[in-house]
Formats: C-alpha cells, sequence, structure tokens
C-alpha cells in the first residue's frame, strides 16, 4: 500500500444503535492519488462522512487497512493517530470550525505552531497561503467579522498551510452561496494542485463535483 | 507563551462569567488573607505580651518549673546578681530582671483577703516592659521605693485603698514562720484581665524578700534584642549554666499556645471552606466555557491537537481566573490591612478582658504568596479536572456536539 495520498483496502465500519447494528461502510476500496481531488457522493446515510472520518484518522474502521501516504494506520494509538493529522491531513468543515478568539493569521498559523515549525518560518507561510487566498489584508481580522466565504477561505489556507498529504473537506460549500461556492471550489482546486494535497470532497452539489477529477458514489455504505 | 495567550483570549470569551468568578476568586482571597492576617497579628502581639512578661528567656533551678513548693521560694535562686552579671555578658542579653513571686494576704486592717504577689526590680520592670500596665490610680513603682506596693483595680476596690493607704501583707517566710510587713500604697493598676486585678500586687524585690526572710529570687527574666534571638540565647544560656533551666517564653505562654491553637482550627477551617468554594466556583465557570466549546475541541483535536496540549491550555485559562482573582484578592487584603492603620478600628474586649484593643491585619509576604499559589494551583488543578472527560471524548463525538 504506497503511492497514494490514501488507500483503503476491506474497510468495514458499522454503529450500534441500541440492539440494531446498522452497517455504515461494508467493504469499501478506495485509493486517492496524491494530488487528486476526489468527490464522495451519495444521499443521506450512505457512508460519506464515516468514510471521511475513516480518511481523516477520527475514527477507526472495524475491519480492513487504511494508509495514509503509504503509512499503515492500522494498529496506532490514539496519540500517534493525532501526531498523524497534524503531519499530514488537513481538514476543511462545513461550518468552518475556525477558532473565533483567534485572527485570521494565528487560525492558519495554528497547524505550524502544533508542528513546531519555527516561528519566522511560520510567518512566512502563513503570509504565503493568506497572499494565495486573498485573504493578507484580513490577517489581523477575527473570522466573526469575515463573509462565510472569507471563512471558508481562511479554513482551506489552514487546511494547506503545512502542505498536507491529504485534505479532508466536509460539505465544504454547504454553507456558501452559489458565486461564492465557486469560487472555494476553484480555490481548493487552484491550492490543491499548487501544494500536492488530494482532496477528498464529501458533497451534494453538482457544481463541485464537475470541477473533481473523480467522482465516487456510495449508496448502503458501498462504493458503486 | 501561544497556549498562555490562548488561555488569555479564551477568558475573554465570556467577561461577564470571568468576570464573577475573578471577583469570587478575589473576595474568597481576600478572606482568607485578612482572616490569616488577623490570626497572626494576634499571634504576634500575643507573643510579644508573653516575653515582655515573663522575659524572652526564663532561668530558675529545674524544680522551680516542675515542683511544687513546701516554702516559699524553696528551689528559689541564690546569687542573682552573680548569675545577672553572667547573662549580661551574652551579646544578645539587654536586660536580666530578677523577680520574687509568691502569695499571702493583704489586709487593711478590718478585711484580708487572698494576693499573688510579685517583687520586682521596678526601674527594669516597668521600663523594659512597656505599657503593658494601665495605671488608673497614683504612680508606677520606682528604683528605691521601700516598703510600697501596687494593687491591681479590682483589689484595690475590694480593699478600698487608693495611692497613700496602708495595708499589711502576710506571707509565710522560707523557713515556714508567718510575717507581716505594713506597706503603703503607690499606684492602682489595671492589667485589663478583671480575674488578674482582683489578685495580683507588685512590690519591690527588697520588700518581697523581707517579708519572705531571704535573699533569694524565684527566676530571672532575660530579655533580649529581639524574638528571634531566642532559640540561639536559650542553647548559650544553656550551656552557661549547666545545672539550671532555661525556658522560653513560649514555655510559660500558656494562654498564647490555647488561643494559637483554637485561631489555627477557626481559621484553618474557614480556609479550607472558602478555598473549597473558590475551587468550585472556578471550577463551574470553566465546566460551562468547556461544554461550550466541546465542538471547538473537537476541532482542534482533528488538527493534531494532543489532549495533553488541550488539558494545559484549558488548566492555564483556569489559573489566569484563579490567579488573577488572587491577586486581586491579595491587593485588596493588603489595602484593608493598610487602611485599618490609618483608620482605626477598636474591637470590643475578648471574653474575661475588660478593655478592647485595635484591630490590626498583619500582612506577611510568606502568606500572601503562599495563599495566591495556592489559589492558582488548585483553580488549575479544578480546571484540569473538569477538562479532562472533554478532551479525551472521541473527536467524532465532540465534532457532532452542538
Amino acid at each position: 500500500m504506497s503511492g497514494h495520498a490514501v488507500e483503503l483496502r476491506g474497510v468495514h465500519k458499522t454503529y450500534r444503535l441500541g440492539q440494531h447494528v446498522i452497517p455504515a461502510l461494508q467493504g469499501i476500496d478506495l485509493s486517492v492519488a496524491r494530488g487528486e481531488l476526489l468527490a464522495l457522493t451519495g444521499p443521506s446515510g450512505s457512508g460519506k462522512s464515516t468514510l471521511l472520518n475513516l480518511c481523516g484518522l477520527i475514527d477507526s474502521a472495524d475491519a480492513g487497512e487504511i494508509a495514509i501516504d503509504g503509512q499503515a494506520v492500522t494498529g496506532l494509538d490514539e496519540t500517534q493517530r493525532t501526531l498523524l493529522r497534524r503531519d499530514a491531513l488537513g481538514f476543511v468543515f462545513q461550518g468552518f470550525n475556525l477558532v473565533p478568539v483567534m485572527t485570521v493569521a494565528e487560525n492558519v498559523d495554528y497547524p505550524l505552531f502544533l508542528a513546531g515549525v519555527p516561528a519566522a518560518e511560520r510567518r512566512e507561510r502563513v503570509a504565503a497561503q493568506l497572499l494565495a487566498v486573498g485573504l493578507h489584508d484580513h490577517a489581523a481580522h477575527r473570522p466573526d467579522a469575515l463573509s462565510g466565504g472569507q471563512r471558508q477561505r481562511v479554513a482551506i489556507a489552514r487546511a494547506l498551510v503545512k502542505r498536507p498529504k491529504l485534505v479532508i473537506a466536509d460539505e465544504p460549500t454547504a454553507s456558501l452561496d452559489s458565486h461564492t461556492a465557486d469560487q472555494v471550489l476553484q480555490l481548493m482546486r487552484e491550492r490543491g494542485h499548487a501544494e500536492g494535497a488530494a482532496f477528498v470532497i464529501a458533497t451534494h452539489d453538482e457544481r463541485l463535483t464537475r470541477r473533481c477529477d473523480r467522482v465516487v458514489a456510495l449508496r448502503d455504505g458501498r462504493l458503486l | 507563551m501561544k497556549w498562555l495567550k490562548f488561555a488569555w483570549l479564551n477568558t475573554l470569551r465570556n467577561r461577564r462569567r470571568s468576570l464573577v468568578t475573578v471577583a469570587i476568586a478575589a473576595l474568597g482571597t481576600a478572606a482568607i488573607l485578612l482572616a490569616g492576617g488577623f490570626a497572626l497579628s494576634t499571634y504576634q502581639a500575643l507573643a510579644q505580651a508573653a516575653a515582655r512578661s515573663s522575659g524572652h528567656l526564663v532561668v530558675g533551678r529545674p524544680d522551680q518549673f516542675t515542683q511544687d513548693e513546701d516554702t516559699p521560694l524553696q528551689h528559689g535562686l541564690d546569687d542573682a546578681a552573680g548569675l545577672r552579671a553572667r547573662l549580661l555578658a551574652d551579646p544578645a542579653v539587654r536586660h536580666v530582671l530578677p523577680r520574687v513571686e509568691f502569695s499571702g494576704l493583704i489586709s487593711n486592717g478590718d478585711k484580708s483577703t487572698v494576693m499573688m504577689a510579685s517583687g520586682v526590680d521596678p526601674d527594669g520592670e516597668f521600663s523594659v516592659k512597656g505599657p503593658f500596665l494601665s495605671m488608673t490610680a497614683g504612680e508606677v513603682l520606682a528604683g528605691g521605693d521601700s516598703a510600697q506596693v501596687m494593687l491591681g483595680e479590682g483589689l484595690a476596690r475590694s480593699l478600698k485603698a487608693r495611692p497613700g493607704s496602708s495595708l499589711t501583707l502576710l506571707a509565710s517566710t522560707t523557713d515556714g514562720a508567718l510575717n507581716a510587713l505594713d506597706v503603703r500604697v503607690k499606684g492602682v493598676f489595671s492589667t485589663g484581665v478583671p480575674e488578674i486585678d482582683k489578685r495580683l500586687v507588685y512590690t519591690d524585690l527588697g520588700t518581697a524578700q523581707k517579708l519572705l526572710n531571704t535573699t533569694r529570687v524565684s527566676t530571672l527574666g532575660v530579655f533580649l534584642d529581639r524574638m528571634a534571638s531566642t532559640p540561639a540565647a536559650q542553647q548559650r544560656v544553656a550551656a552557661l549554666f549547666p545545672a539550671l533551666t532555661v525556658q522560653t517564653w513560649l514555655d510559660q505562654a500558656f494562654f498564647y499556645r490555647s488561643v494559637r491553637d483554637l485561631y489555627n482550627r477557626i481559621f484553618g477551617a474557614l480556609g479550607l471552606i472558602i478555598g473549597v468554594i473558590v475551587v468550585f466556583v472556578v471550577a463551574n465557570a470553566m465546566a460551562m466555557a468547556i461544554i461550550e466549546r466541546t465542538r471547538e475541541i473537537g476541532t482542534l483535536r482533528a488538527l493534531g491537537t494532543l489532549p495533553s496540549q488541550l488539558l494545559r491550555t484549558l488548566a492555564l485559562e483556569g489559573m489566569l481566573l484563579g490567579g488573577s482573582g488572587a491577586l486581586l484578592g491579595a491587593c485588596l487584603a493588603g489595602a484593608v490591612s493598610l487602611l485599618l492603620y490609618v483608620v482605626p478600628v477598636q474591637m470590643p474586649p475578648p471574653p474575661g478582658r475588660s478593655t478592647g484593643y485595635p484591630l490590626t491585619i498583619a500582612v506577611d509576604p510568606l502568606m500572601f504568596a503562599l495563599t495566591v499559589a495556592g489559589m492558582l494551583l488548585l483553580a488549575m488543578a479544578a480546571s484540569a479536572a473538569v477538562a479532562r472527560k472533554t478532551v479525551h471524548t472521541p473527536v467524532v463525538d465532540a465534532l457532532a456536539h452542538t
């Protein structure tokens, strides 16, 4: 298992709801190449979010193997998974999930700070990332002073600043109007290619899927 | 530094809640420091009074402190002058005051009553000890006065005596005979303790020794340059006079020890209760803040923040709330203590005493530092304790929290 930003083999995941066992994912085999933009589509309850959570290492599979950038994650303890998330993964959430007490620059800087990057280098990389997403003039602003589209651009900058192998994006355009959603999509595509990061994007948005390199559909926990 | 800044910014999210938490921590800290300062001030005053009454050191024969006397001064010291001269050679010793303690009867001719008497060196006793007596009539005894006494207020009232009155002292001599001596009242005093004022008589050393037919003294009170010299001086004097017992003022100060034990328990319990209240308030504020930020904690965990790093920043947040409250409380307590020097407040007489005293609050840097540090650590620990569960919540669950 190597050469891919993320690779899943025979992945199963079930949830228990009282007496009922609900199969969320059933034998998923999926590979996402480095720099690839993959759209994950399917109706609600099809398993998109579960698959994203497994790719993002914030949930564990019941069976099967997952590798991030060639590194098998099966058997890693919580600390090791956290450190792998810190070093190799980026996240873009539907609700932006920026830290409201931090400025735009501090939000983007946070992953670099966690990774122990020296302060001078952090400053340079944050400035470059904010310039790339067109928010260099808003570096000192708090997120609540920004529009939805601007906040999502900050979130993209935060996800890409540490040069991750894979970015997990859960409905990144769902909270945005169509014009802003277009801009954000374009930005993800450009920045993803520029930084060499693969994107796995769960979405219902057809405009988004059209711009992705590949579209994968899920239904009842299986890939179609 | 970044974690501290993050913690500081988090305390500003809900300013009203943070303000209330800081205010309660400040009031709690101030209450602990004021209560502690009052206790400390009381200890200092009682320690000074005890040392001033008995001397920092009390030198006597061993039996003087452990055995009852069959006859007056049975266990007294013989060569008081020689001992005094040797004691005064010690660099820390300022004064050595001989004292003859005895009991007997005092009579005005019509009425007799029991007295507890002290024969003292008047010049030394009343100048060294300072204003520990309040004269209500007449004058203080002076060197050269002979066959004169000072009476406690209650005793003078009982005997209808006033300055100039003639009284008779009756006591057993050292060889067991009964002796009487006519004396004149020079002054009437109050110690502030009515029970003592009903019995206490001061006379000069010569009159006491003449009444008891002896040249002995009961003990020598040794007054040092400062309280802190006491332990070292005790060792030196004990080495100088191996046949004698050298007690410190603390050994003699039963009242001081009783008050200290009582106050330690009262104020210790008070401090504990206040500390628990402050911890609960900080913990409650942090618990609310953490519940509100569960989703954000999930986000930070997803970004790669370790639970220990989140615990650290949340503990720092608690530290900032508790710590700033504690610092404010320390400033408040210091200000109140200083204000009491400028605007004195008189306290009512304690039980068993007839006079009140000015309220003073000691400002002890060590007590302030320990209290602030204690509050700080407790607030940190409380915050970490309430945050522990949330930072270990699975990231998926934390992100789904609404």
